[in-house]
């Protein structure tokens, strides 16, 4: 595997987990882009199964709490 | 769809992993490039990709068209196109204002039109096509799809860089696979990019500036003198954010462009600035405008006529209104006197002087009107506004992160990025993904537009 390979591919993970000790969702993006026609429901059904098996593992909303901390501590 | 969103991380996670799967195929490379473009375009309007569509075509057909007349056509459509556009609504605006004053008011809200979103600097990309193509210092593309994606690029489609086709096409044909230098740049880039727009200038803009400006006639000295700084980093930071991570990205995507901020605010003299400043739109209104209207030749008077010229279009490319015209003369203004006086001051107080004379300037820029520019230069001799907004610590503290960004010394970005270039590309990908969460996790709730984005 190339190194760009492994950038890409670890990015990916990365960002997988950042999603999933965070709050952020997935569905409500996808619902601002850009109508894909027949593509959409295929996005949108595989979006919907993601987020339901991010709630299923009920992992905490990490980026929240550090997003808390950070705004009550510079007083934003 | 914009950079800092969780919908563009996606849209470019995908696009960098189909880019990996394509690269060795150029023409399949090509059209998932075009795709994206109009696909990250269509995010804001599907008819804006007509339009863009549009602009392509006239450039592909106008580079390849090598007569004087073609040269002509092409670049009055374009900029025709850019005119209808960015002043229409200006002049039906002031019609119905006619209209008003000679008893026929008419209700002409039927007739304005949508600007689309960086439309000025495709079509300064698509000029430059075809006036580089004329003078011969590119060679027209017979394929479409070299113009399409050079006009189209998503990463610097909707605020620049404005690239050359001289410094791009090349990299169309041969696209330069990042190597651990590339990938450690442009993480730094990113994050940094990321940091200046969603920390430091969207901050700024909800705290300090946009209530200031919002009530100019309840500050006071203090909060006037805050807010003039408060936009003179806003700005810098949004717009130079916007631009490291465009270059950022498209680094990873395989692509470089040149640099289009160099610390503006170290200027020490206004022709300083603005070779610091918007790099890419500077030197473009040198090479397509100052020059052809007579640049440095001719008498010094003539000079002076030529600069003022000069900037007061750059100040109306802004926008059509009274305060972008006084920016811009007020700019060539100060260049023709610059020039004419030679001043020999000290280096720091050339820089302050500079400095001063910049800020000042934003403040038109920045305000809605005539009567807010008025309003917000009277605070700076109120001692006791009715309503000052509050200088917070947290205020005064991105006022000071953001000046330092502009004095930082430039080995220290340098040192960051060497000592990234060493770690694996999994380690790089991690700080990238990282860094953009904490970033997010520190930003305010929402998406704030970019500045340049209205132009």
């Amino acid at each position: 595997m190339s190194q760009n390979a492994k950038f890409t591919t670890t990015l990916f993970i990365a960002l997988a987990i950042a999603w999933l000790l965070s709050g952020d969702r997935f569905l409500d993006a996808v619902f601002e882009m850009v109508d894909l026609g027949s593509l959409d429901d295929i996005v949108i059904t595989s979006v919907v199964i993601l987020e339901e098996g991010k709630a299923t593992l009920g992992l905490p909303d990490v980026f929240a709490a550090i997003r808390g901390a950070i705004h009550s501590g510079l007083g934003l | 769809m914009v950079f800092p969103t969780l919908q563009f991380i996606g849209f470019f996670a995908v696009v960098l992993a189909l880019n990996g799967f394509v690269w060795s195929r150029p023409l399949w490379r090509k059209a998932m490039l075009i795709a994206a473009s109009y696909t990250f375009y269509a995010a804001w309007d599907w008819r804006f990709c007509l339009l863009m569509a549009g602009v392509s075509a006239v450039a592909w057909q106008g580079g390849l068209i090598k007569t004087r007349a073609s040269r002509i056509i092409s670049i009055t459509m374009l900029m025709g196109t850019l005119g209808v556009f960015k002043y229409f609504n200006f002049f039906m605006l002031s019609f119905a204002q006619l209209l008003d004053g000679l008893g026929l008011g008419r209700d002409l809200q039927w007739a304005s039109i949508i600007l689309p979103v960086g439309i000025s600097f495709y079509i300064f990309q698509a000029v430059s096509y075809v006036m580089d193509a004329h003078r011969d210092h590119i060679t027209a593309r017979r394929n479409p799809t070299d113009v399409f994606l050079y006009i189209s690029f998503f990463p610097q489609l909707v605020a620049g860089p404005i690239v050359r086709a001289a410094h791009f096409l090349p990299q169309i044909d041969a696209p330069t696979s990042p190597d651990a230098n590339a990938r450690a740049l442009a993480v730094v880039l990113i994050l940094m990019g990321l940091f200046k727009k969603m920390v430091i200038a969207n901050y700024l803009s909800v705290l300090l500036v946009d209530p200031v400006f919002a009530l100019p006639d309840g500050q006071n000295t203090l909060t006037a003198v805050a807010a003039t700084l408060g936009y003179a980093i806003q700005i810098y930071c949004d717009f130079s954010g916007y631009s490291d991570i465009a270059i950022g990205i498209a680094l990873l995507l395989g692509y470089r462009f040149q640099r289009n901020f160099n610390q503006p605010y170290r200027a020490d003299s206004l022709r300083d600035f603005w070779q610091r400043w918007h790099i890419s739109l500077s030197s473009w209104i040198r090479d397509y405008l100052y020059i052809p209207l007579g640049g440095n030749s001719g008498s010094a008077s003539r000079r002076n006529f030529t600069i003022l010229l000069t900037m007061t279009l750059a100040g109306l490319w802004h926008g059509a209104g009274w305060n972008f015209l006084i920016w811009g003369f007020l700019h060539g203004f100060g260049l023709a006197v610059e020039r004419a006086a030679r001043f020999t001051l000290p280096r720091a107080l050339k820089t302050t002087l500079v400095f001063a004379f910049v800020c000042l300037l934003w403040i038109p820029f920045r305000a809605a009107d005539f009567a807010e520019t008025q309003a917000f230069f009277a605070a700076f001799i109120t001692l006791d506004g009715y309503a000052p907004v509050d200088l917070t610590t947290t205020t005064l503290a991105l006022i000071a992160i953001g000046l330092s960004l502009s004095w930082l010394p430039l080995r220290w970005l340098g040192n960051a990025e060497t000592m990234l270039a060493r770690v694996p590309a999994t380690a790089q990908a991690t700080v990238l993904a990282t860094g953009i969460w904490i970033l997010f996790a520190t930003a305010q709730e929402g998406v704030a537009p970019f500045i340049y984005f209205q132009f």
